[in-house]
């Protein structure tokens, strides 16, 4: 603006010989009146509005509307001359004009016509908006209908098997090739096909024996057949995928700060893979994931399938936790524009997100398109849901009558053997023997169960009890001793407890099976309370909870029946109570014929930081105090408690208090709580009998427990209440919302296509069924293009289209458009199989030509300017890049597929397949739950990478070095590189180690211990083939001297084991 | 076979146009692969990250205003809505502010050593970021963008510039040890571009390991520096094998390549962390024996030391995860007691930074080394929490200062209102201090894209401006 107006004021002086030049041309028309829209708006657009714009307004002027250039003086109603515009657009003294700036000057005509348009009085209709054009407009060759050629060749008749339409392939690859004075490469040898097909089906290398039956093969039809079987094999969908889930950024996290877990998400992988295997048609599988819940709404497979929209990441924090509404219509804004722009990536290759702040600059997609796309998932959300209401019962009845079964099957078992039971079981809701829920609690105020954490805790009353519906459990309290003589209520009947010092009164959290929210560590005195059969009655101060002694001893005595005689009092030192101070004895009747007495034993302690910190702990029976345990701290460790209960007790409490100083840091902890007989008794013959058939029955339930697997719930999307109005967000911040509130639309763009899909009372799910519809439309022709494309990447290593997400104007243009629309077409013909199309791929000449040249001849070596042989070099200058296919592409194998080959070759893989995903980490809830990597050296972490269990903030440091990409972002295609990490990792990384041993063991067993068979048998498990003579030498060198460890250390670390020819 | 002494430049030509060419640039530095834009300032960055959210009004925003409101509700008509609370009365700075060296800018009593530093600092104390939100604020200081999956300033340092070390990786992170910022370790990943722009993370509570896979674990048997040595010169041989069918596809020869680098990684990796060389002097600059902040001093001295040997970008945090536990947190997150949290937080800082800063300048690195220190946003002028000792998250207001590397130091740019509430003159998103950045390091940040998903991604999005007032 600055150097404008100086220039201004200099060039000011020599417009009137401008005026004449340019007023010669324009006489003639003069009088005609300026249509804006069609006349002046296009030169706006063209020359002016990318750099002048509500978003850039260079030198503070937007030519958008008529506003800015009024109010400076940019143009003068009526008076050209004393327009500033003009002046601007017109070469001053010799001088290029000074706009615009970075783009060749306006014609002589338009000048003439904003001439003309500012004497006319600048007229500019309302509803007129100038705007930048997108670069591609509808006709651009993504969005027209497939043009299908035939070639000669093809259109000659021919038998309709994929043999000669594979061949179909080859005569577009080679008329282009011709075209180019090029010629494709020789075929390669099977040993070789066998390899790259394995690699590129399954992702996994080929089995020694797999490719000797190959080679010998002497079928004609081998190579068709083996592509068969590879087809069918469930290898493949697990393969394939994986090329999916990367689209979808699919992991089992939520990813942003507190990466929680998605433990149900593994269905929707599951999914993909079945799919895959199922060969389920392409249309049907994207319908699947748009609508399947809408469309199919009786199908679980299919409602499963949503779990496509929910598989990217998701802002816990922004979205729930965070009070402030501006935070989470931000966050909610990003989360419909990750599902918008997924789908459209997915399965149209168009960047939809690009205009979320403004009109996309490349194609044809208004930003209103956009925020209508955004509308038609408005009222959906991500979270868990339950794959079918009929499936969940079905599996909930199970499970609760195996639960049902096995506890009373444990009940008698316990009792039988005279075990205790344990209090922090029961707390859990359990019945003292293990059915109880880790973590899962009974909340102070009102004994409800509670399964979430809680902090400190609201509505707190104190002194007020509580009863529990648990059999075990009288009920809860939360104490406050006031002055000492409060009367404080501990049990159903009436029953109070009194000399308890004054508290804050507050608490924290519930009283817990296991460790409380936030609890400073569930360690004390070397012993983990949470590990290796402990366990842990959580008790925060304040709190108190009471357990009814009768009910217990009911469970724990044996039928009459059943009883031998007494053997032992188990209470090693009924004298303990004596080390405790000050203790009242309460009575015990001496009726033991009438009740059995009871004993309780526990580790008593102060879990809670090190520091200024300390409670109390005490333990009532009946009200009377048998135990107190003043300003413990975490050093004064464990307090062993073994105390007899009196026959005709009836109340068991256990209180925590907060030592007077605040209740902060107060994780009074019960390890290993129990209540049991406290005199054994033997068992009769009768009963040591039935102990043997529980057993049976137990391991039988056990088995049925497993087999029903985790509940049938799956990471998908949920409806919303209601549906939120989408309009559209001026440069895409949720605080600026513009215009009337948007019905729910696809793209204009596909002309052919109707890209209504509602109004805004459209219910949700006919929003996504009618984008499911619209994007798999027969008609559709981008969405088979974008699938085709796809597929030809994932066997080339290189699209025909490069950008495989993105078919618009910044992406590439395809190498062999006649051929993507020819395969295209073909897709719909045969019924949308993607089998059928991998079968047309890998079974044309171009797929089974050779990568590479072949050895050069000594004198060749020599030169060291020779790249090849002659033709070789000559292919090479013209299409170094092999756009044009004149040989296949090696291609080094992706992370996952390193990770799965070097399993399968040590013989380690784990083939299970399916169910939730395997976690080579060790899991640390917290606010921001931790996961720490461990060396997968177990049978359950060696399946394939494919069910790994994918964190989003912790990748896997092993496979992320391999270029395994960030699943934040929808990734179209594997990138890689080269990198000394890389080099670092194969060799030294103590997984591969283990598995190079391993590899060394199998061979051993394999190849005996003769070193040359070894070294043969690891070249063909490792590379797919023998060893040369110098290979064997060099080997077997290496193996006497350094062992066979190495030498396996060595083939997992080498580029043939990585790359594919 | 080829077995002719093998240069630098001849294979980056065989390898030139695939990625395998680009692989290595980030390890490489004998042949000038630089593509500066312009002549640089600053060779290298070194950038502090103070993760949970630094107070701005407690450190370096001078608000008198606050203080004389201090106890007068801030927010009377109750319509503000912060992340985690209402706004509580205002709070002024738990520090004493005082004015320092030359320039006289302000600085808080939390930072009596980084104070003597003052005239080679430069402030923008109208930072703002788009969001309240650790996890995405981290993501949009160190990407630009709040969601994840971007690449972080330093991968697109070096994918620009390469790396001026042979035997040492490009982009190094000295993450705290006490664990990871908000949001893992995507803070410093390449997002879409290729994974060797990624970071290396060095691990300073290790010595003997302090890059992952380094060498093997130790005691691994039938594992030795013999049999290591062995093994890669017979994968040696049997790449070469291989690669004699194969003289066109120049990755393998790439590869063969990567092998000997890492070699020479395994020696300049111990060398740089073993810092038995430095004098006491430099340990005792640093507090390396102190118990609470020698660890963060050790991370800088890492960084000075990384510096030196030609890494291009080093980031180094100042706390780690976000937490909610009722003792010290692991990070400047203070919402419930800033006194306490600041104030442990402050004096680490307070040491390790001015210990940098004085180094360096020893060193006579400062002037082509640019230092960075940046939080993910600022925090609220009102108080929070029953006993008023904590402060909320601000995204409307932070500071982020630079010091060195073509940097004017003692001065000052932008400004938030008279509370430091909301920045107000030249409000500034991260783009701008990436642009100026680049800027230095002979960037024009327009210019340095990479395409991803239909857009030529930059860091700087579609935004910034070199803010020329902090050049020198």
């Amino acid at each position: 603006m600055t150097t404008l107006g100086l220039q201004r004021t200099f060039r000011v002086l020599y417009w009137a010989n401008v005026w004449l030049m340019t007023v010669g041309c324009s006489l003639v028309v003069a009088d005609e009146p300026v249509e804006f829209k069609n006349q002046i708006a296009p030169i706006f657009e063209q020359h002016c509005i990318r750099c002048h714009s509500p978003d850039h307004r260079k030198g503070d002027v937007s030519l958008a509307t008529l506003d800015d250039l009024k109010s400076n003086d940019y143009v003068v109603a009526g008076n050209p001359d004393a327009s500033y515009l003009i002046e601007l657009v017109t070469s001053q003294v010799g001088e290029p004009p000074a706009m615009p700036k970075k783009a060749p000057p306006l014609s002589a005509g338009e000048v003439d016509l904003l001439r003309r348009w500012i004497r006319q009085g600048t007229p500019w209709p309302p509803d007129v908006v100038v705007k930048e054009k997108a670069k591609a407009d509808s006709s651009w060759w993504a969005y027209q209908p497939l043009n299908v050629v035939r070639l000669s060749e093809s259109t000659s008749p021919q038998s309709p098997g994929s043999e000669s339409l594979a061949s179909t392939i080859d005569n577009f690859i080679r008329a282009n090739l011709a075209e180019h004075q090029l010629k494709p490469s020789p075929p390669a040898d099977r040993q070789t096909l066998i390899r790259r097909l394995s690699f590129d089906l399954h992702g996994l290398p080929p089995t020694p024996e797999a490719v000797d039956a190959f080679v010998s093969d002497p079928d004609p039809q081998a190579y068709e057949k083996l592509v068969d079987r590879m087809l069918e094999s469930p290898h493949y969908g697990e393969r394939f995928a994986r090329h999916w889930l990367d689209i979808a950024h699919y992991a089992d996290t939520h990813g942003f700060e507190r990466d929680q877990r998605r433990d149900n998400a593994w269905r929707y992988r599951d999914y993909v893979i079945r799919s895959f295997n199922e060969d389920k048609p392409y249309d049907r599988f994207l319908q699947e994931q748009i609508a399947g819940d809408v469309l199919w709404p009786d199908n679980e497979v299919a409602v499963i399938a949503t779990g496509f929209l929910a598989a990217g990441p998701w802002d816990f924090v922004g979205q729930v936790e965070t009070k402030s509404p501006e935070l989470r219509r931000s966050a909610r804004s990003l989360d419909l524009d990750d599902m918008a722009t997924q789908v459209m990536t997915a399965t149209l290759a168009m960047t939809v997100n690009c205009a979320r702040c403004h009109d996309h600059k490349l194609d044809p997609i208004s930003q209103q398109e956009y925020y209508q796309l955004q509308a038609v998932f408005a009222g959906v959300k991500r979270g868990d849901r339950v794959v079918s209401d009929a499936a969940f019962r079905q599996y909930e009845e199970q499970k609760q009558s195996l639960v049902a079964r096995r506890n009373s099957l444990d009940l008698e078992k316990g009792r039988l053997e005279g075990k205790g039971l344990d209090l922090a079981d029961i707390v859990g809701g359990g019945n003292g023997l293990g059915t109880g829920t880790y973590r899962h609690a009974i909340d102070p105020r009102d004994a409800k169960v509670q399964t979430q954490n809680f902090g400190n805790l609201d509505n707190v009353v104190t002194n007020r009890f509580a009863q529990s519906p648990f059999e075990f459990v009288d009920g809860v309290v939360i104490p406050d001793g006031e002055d000492g003589k409060t009367e404080i209520p501990v049990s159903s009947t009436g029953v109070t407890i009194r000399g308890l010092p004054k508290t804050s009164g507050n608490a924290w959290d519930m009283i817990r099976n296991g460790p409380v929210a936030s609890q400073h560590s569930p360690e004390l005195d070397g012993i983990d309370f949470t590990k290796d059969g402990h366990s842990l009655l959580g008790l925060h101060a304040n709190a108190g909870i009471t357990f009814d002694l009768a009910a217990l001893r009911r469970a724990l005595e044996l039928p009459p029946n059943e009883a031998g005689s007494p053997v032992q009092r188990t209470s090693e030192s009924a004298g303990n109570r004596g080390e405790l101070s000050d203790l009242e004895v309460p009575d015990t009747g001496g009726s033991e014929s009438a009740a059995t007495p009871l004993r309780f034993t526990a580790q008593l302690g102060y879990f809670g930081a090190v520091g200024n910190y300390f409670a109390d702990a005490w333990v009532f029976v009946d009200g009377h105090k048998v135990a107190e345990y003043r300003k413990l701290s975490r050093a004064d460790g464990l307090q062993k408690i073994d105390l007899e209960l009196p026959a005709s007790g009836r109340f068991l409490t256990l209180v925590s208090t907060d030592g007077g100083n605040g209740y902060s840091m107060d994780q009074i902890g019960f390890g290993d709580p129990q209540v049991k007989l406290a005199v054994q008794r033997e068992l009769a013959e009768e009963a040591r009998h039935r102990l043997a058939e529980i057993e049976a029955q137990r391991a039988g339930i056990d088995k049925e427990h497993e087999q029903l697997g985790s509940p049938p719930r799956f990471y998908g999307i949920v409806r919303e209440e209601s549906i939120a109005d989408v309009q559209l967000l001026t440069r895409g911040d949720p605080e600026s919302p513009s215009g009337e509130p948007l019905a729910p639309a696809a793209l204009s763009s596909l002309a052919m296509l109707d890209p209504d899909l509602g109004t805004l009372e459209t219910d949700e799910g006919e929003r996504r069924a009618a984008l499911a519809r619209w994007t798999t439309h027969p008609d559709n022709p981008l969405v088979r293009r974008v699938i085709v494309n796809r597929l030809w990447l994932w066997h080339f290593g290189s699209g025909l289209v490069d950008t495989p997400s993105d078919f618009g104007y910044g992406g590439g243009r395809p190498s062999h458009p006649e051929l993507l629309d020819w395969l295209a077409d073909e897709l719909a013909k045969r019924n949308w199989s993607l089998k059928a199309m991998h079968r047309l791929i890998v079974t044309s000449e171009t797929y089974k030509q050779t990568s590479y040249d072949g050895p050069l001849s000594p004198s060749e070596q020599n030169n060291r300017d020779v790249q090849g042989s002659p033709s070789y070099v000559h292919a090479n200058n013209i299409d170094a890049d092999n756009r044009l296919l004149w040989r296949q592409n090696p291609r080094r194998i992706e992370a996952e597929a390193i990770r799965d080959s070097v399993l399968f070759v040590s013989g380690k893989l784990n083939l299970q397949r399916g169910g939730p995903g395997f976690e080579d980490f060790s899991y640390q809830e917290a606010y921001a739950p931790i996961y720490t990597y461990i060396t997968a050296d177990e049978p359950t972490l060696w399946r394939r990478s494919i069910y790994r269990y994918i964190v989003r903030t912790t990748p896997d440091q092993f496979l992320t070095t391999l270029d395994c990409p960030d699943p934040a972002n929808l990734t179209p295609k594997r990138l890689t590189t080269t990198t000394p990490l890389q080099s670092l990792s194969l060799y030294n990384n103590d997984f591969m180690l283990r598995q190079s041993r391993y590899f060394a063991e199998r061979l051993r067993a394999e190849a005996g211990d003769d070193v040359e068979a070894q070294v043969r048998r690891g070249f063909a498990l490792s590379f797919g083939r023998q060893p040369t003579a110098e290979e064997v030498r060099l080997a077997t060198d290496f193996v006497e001297q350094h062992g066979l460890f190495s030498l396996c250390r060595s083939l997992f670390s080498s580029n043939e084991f990585v790359y594919v020819d | 076979m080829s077995t002719e002494p093998y240069t630098r430049r001849g294979f980056l030509q065989a390898a030139g146009g695939g990625l395998g060419g680009l692989a290595l640039t980030a390890m490489l530095s004998e042949d000038s692969l630089a593509r500066s834009h312009h002549s640089p300032q600053a060779k290298r960055v070194i950038q502090i990250f103070c993760p949970g959210g630094m107070s701005q009004v407690d450190t370096y925003d001078y608000k008198p205003k606050l203080e004389r409101r201090n106890g007068s509700p801030f927010d009377p008509d109750g319509n503000l809505q912060f992340f985690a609370s209402k706004p509580g009365n205002c709070r002024s700075s738990h520090w004493k502010f005082r004015q320092h060296g030359q320039s006289g800018l302000w600085m808080s009593d939390l930072f009596p050593r980084l104070a003597t530093c003052i005239d080679d600092m430069a402030f923008i104390y109208s930072m703002q970021s788009k969001t309240a939100l650790h996890g995405p604020a981290c993501f949009m200081m160190n990407t630009g963008f709040t969601l994840p999956g971007f690449p972080s300033m330093g991968s697109w340092v070096t994918y620009g510039l390469g790396s001026e070390a042979d035997d040492l990786p490009a982009f190094v992170v000295l993450p705290d040890p006490r664990g990871l910022p908000p949001g893992g370790i995507i803070n410093w990943g390449a997002g879409f571009l290729p994974a060797e722009h990624q970071a290396t993370t060095l691990h300073t509570t290790n010595p003997r390991q302090p890059i992952a896979d380094l060498f093997p674990p130790s005691d691994f048997p039938g594992v030795s520096p013999a049999t290591d040595k062995a093994g890669l010169e017979f994968l040696r041989k049997l790449n070469r094998l291989h690669q004699e069918n194969r003289s066109v596809n120049s990755e393998l020869d790439a590869r063969i390549k990567a092998y000997e680098m890492a070699a020479r990684l395994q020696l300049s990796a111990p060398e740089v962390t073993d810092l038995s060389q430095e004098s006491q002097a430099t340990k005792k600059l640093y507090e390396l024996d102190h118990p609470e902040i020698g660890s963060f001093g050790r991370q800088c001295l890492l960084a000075r030391r990384l510096a030196q040997r030609g890494v291009r970008f080093v980031q180094v945090y100042c706390g780690a995860e976000n937490t909610t536990a009722k003792k010290i947190r692991p990070n400047w997150d203070s919402h419930e007691d800033l006194n306490r949290d600041h104030g442990y937080w402050g004096s680490v800082l307070d040491t390790g930074a001015s210990a940098l800063l004085i180094d360096l300048k020893q060193q006579g690195m400062l002037d082509d080394t640019l230092v960075i220190c940046t939080t993910e946003f600022g925090r609220q002028p009102a108080a929070q929490g029953d006993g008023g000792k904590g402060r909320d998250h601000n995204a409307g207001a932070f500071t982020a200062w630079l010091a060195g590397g073509g940097i004017k130091g003692g001065v000052g740019y932008g400004a938030t209102d008279e509370l430091g509430f909301k920045a107000v003159e030249h409000p500034t998103y991260c783009y701008d201090l990436h642009a100026t950045a680049l800027h230095l390091l002979g960037i024009d940040h327009t210019r340095l894209t990479f395409y991803h998903n239909g857009i030529e991604r930059r860091l700087t999005d579609v935004h910034g401006d070199v803010i020329g007032e902090l050049l020198a």
